[in-house]
């Protein structure tokens, strides 16, 4: 549970204490943070702080320094084993493994905790329980980086979150004169933040840059837009290509299937998958729902906005963290929020 | 259940026989704690099967719980997962996960008159309903059976129609569309065969589970031709799921989820909703 900011402690620390106390985190537990892979920002393992790709360009303001991925395949991998198959004559054997490491994420940004929130309605709060994401989400403790300032494809104000919002981080840290302001947000958070040996104060954040903000269309308004023909025309751009499902911090829906490891051995695997696929609802026959690109393209939007809402209890909330890159990853130029202007434009 | 809910229990083919062409029914005793699971279940619903190293695939439970332990599915060769069902014998195990969905609300439907509308494999989910209607026979109205397939080899349950038929207050219609020259039923769709019969709605509610086109085409005319209410207009429905129980996403029938808000739905709840599923 998040305290509420005015009881939170706060600590002011310097560059140096921060990549001691990342140093000794990654000593001890399993130590995740944005690196630089191949030309690319993504989450990965790191040993020491030296390897966090943004270090040398502290402080962070802009969206090129998020992670082309969200943090969303640290808890919901693009692929992960379920058990593995033994098939000896007619014996079966099921085995199965369970993630079960401790696990920090530093550099967390507000839009992509947010995500993990979301996806939480899903895998955690909705009967039966994703083991393998629940125990992933329980081993893990988040530590957040302020966003200064918002990006050029950012929108997270418009859907209800902030560039400096700690709300669903366990630690949240701010830049600030001499370094940094760090937060403890949860008891979770306040366990690993070594409080002695820092600097206690009554600081409180600076607030960020709020930019961009657009009226986006509640829940209760999306079944009527549902005919619109504008779905048909703007999937004109569209290539299928799921890349926007794939970078999305909350986009879940994903494949089951058996792979071969060795003769008479396999493993049932999920991987993600995404409701732009051609083939995504093919049924056995052949038969194919949802076969324009446009109802696909629509389904998209109405997930976010509509359904995954109406089906997982989110309330007024949607499942958009205003993250920005289903817009920088398209291929075609199809931008969401031009999506979401649109429908709001008087008929 | 398992920790891990995607872990399917472990069972044995009892009984594998041919249905229909590249219909076969596999009879399944569960075991590895199957058994408690499967002990009872509801007419309506699905479970995965699996066959290990292809993958699962979602089906129809095809039998009444009241009709013994074991779990019969019929699996129409179609895919790989069905193709490797098929290649598997008596004695082999295959997974299952499960039962899963909601039902059909046989207590409800007491007192009632019942028209069961089945095209092909679609009947597979509905001989579960025609059976608990059998077996508490006193419980209900007049059962009005509609049957249709493609052609006369692919009628699923052939060898049960005497059963059916001898049952009291219970009818059973035949449609083909293409025949053969032994056939002496019906010809034609199942719509036609539905405007031959006209069953009045009249306290009487109706259950069709068939491909989605058909469902289509059945449903309206319920409404239209006949004046069944939305609310007595009952379907089962089917899409690829992957995993059964409201996460994979894949099953979205607009806000409502085929696994956990369905299978079985009545025509006020999807009536709307159904143009996207064709």
């Amino acid at each position: 549970m998040s305290k509420p900011a005015a009881e939170r402690k706060r600590w002011l620390i310097s560059q140096v204490e921060l990549e001691a106390w990342l140093d000794g985190i990654a000593n001890a537990r399993k130590l995740i943070a944005p690196r630089q892979v191949s030309d690319i920002m993504l989450y990965r393992p790191v040993t020491k702080s030296v390897e966090i790709a943004w270090r040398e360009q502290m402080p962070v303001s802009t969206h090129t320094n998020r992670p082309v991925l969200s943090v969303k395949e640290i808890f919901f991998p693009p692929t992960e084993r379920l058990f593995t198959i033994q098939k000896t004559g007619q014996e079966i054997h099921l085995e199965e493994t369970f993630p079960d490491w401790e696990t920090v994420v530093f550099g967390v940004r507000p839009c992509d905790a947010r995500g993990v929130k979301l996806l939480d309605a899903l895998f955690l709060d909705t009967n039966p329980v994703d083991s393998f994401y629940a125990r992933r989400r329980g081993n893990t403790t988040l530590i957040g980086l302020a966003c200064k300032e918002m990006g050029s494809t950012c929108f997270c104000t418009s859907v209800g979150g902030a560039p400096d919002d700690a709300h669903d981080m366990d630690i949240m840290l701010y830049e600030a004169d001499g370094g940094y302001l760090v937060e403890a947000v949860t008891e979770k958070g306040r366990f690993i933040i070594p409080g002695g040996e820092w600097k206690e104060t009554s600081t409180k954040p600076q607030q960020s840059t709020y930019s961009g903000q657009f009226p986006v269309p509640e829940k209760g308004k999306w079944p009527e837009h549902f005919n619109d023909e504008y779905w048909m025309k703007i999937s004109e751009r569209c290539l299928s290509c799921r890349a926007c499902a794939y970078v999305c911090p909350t986009c879940r829906c994903f494949a089951l299937r058996d792979e071969m490891l060795a003769p008479g051995e396999f493993e049932r695997i999920r991987c993600w998958d995404a409701c732009a696929g051609e083939n995504y609802r093919r049924v056995a026959g052949g038969h194919k729902p949802r076969a324009e690109k446009g109802e696909r393209l629509r389904n998209r939007f109405y997930c976010k906005f509509y359904y995954y809402p109406e089906q997982y209890g989110l309330g007024a909330a949607s499942a958009c963290t205003g993250c920005g890159r289903c817009i920088e990853v398209c291929p075609a130029g199809v931008d969401i929020t031009e999506v979401l202007m649109n429908l709001e434009k008087p008929a | 259940m398992n920790e891990n809910p995607m872990l399917p229990y472990l069972g044995k083919l009892v009984e594998v026989r041919n249905l229909a062409a590249d219909i076969k029914l596999f009879r399944v005793e569960m075991s590895n704690g199957g058994g408690e699971a499967f002990r009872t279940f509801q007419p309506g619903q699905f479970a995965f099967v699996s066959a290990f190293g292809l993958g699962e695939a979602p089906f129809g439970i095809a039998n009444a719980s009241g009709r013994g332990p074991a779990v019969d599915f019929a699996v129409a060769r179609l895919g790989s997962v069905t193709t490797g069902l098929h290649e598997l014998g008596e004695g082999d195990i295959v997974g299952v996960r499960g039962p899963l969905g909601n039902w059909f609300p046989m207590k409800k439907f007491k007192g009632k008159n019942l028209v069961v509308l089945g095209g092909g494999i679609g009947g597979a989910p509905l001989r579960p309903v025609i059976q608990h209607v059998l077996d508490h026979r006193s419980d209900y109205g007049t059962l009005t059976i509609l049957w249709a397939a493609r052609r006369p080899d692919l009628l699923v349950f052939t060898d049960e129609y005497d059963e059916w038929r001898a049952a009291s207050d219970t009818n059973l219609h035949l449609t083909v569309d293409n025949p053969d020259e032994k056939w002496d039923q019906n010809v034609g769709m199942i719509t036609q065969l539905l405007e031959k019969v006209s069953p009045s709605s009249e306290n009487t509610v109706s259950i069709t589970c068939g491909p989605p086109i058909m469902i289509h085409f059945v449903t309206k005319m319920l409404q239209d031709k006949m004046g069944f209410a939305p609310i007595n207009n009952y379907v089962t429905l089917e899409a690829r799921m992957h995993c059964g129980m409201g996460k994979c996403g894949r099953c979205n029938l607009g806000e409502k989820l085929i696994c956990v808000d369905g299978p079985v739905f009545n025509m006020e709840e999807v009536g709307g909703l159904l143009e996207t599923f064709l």
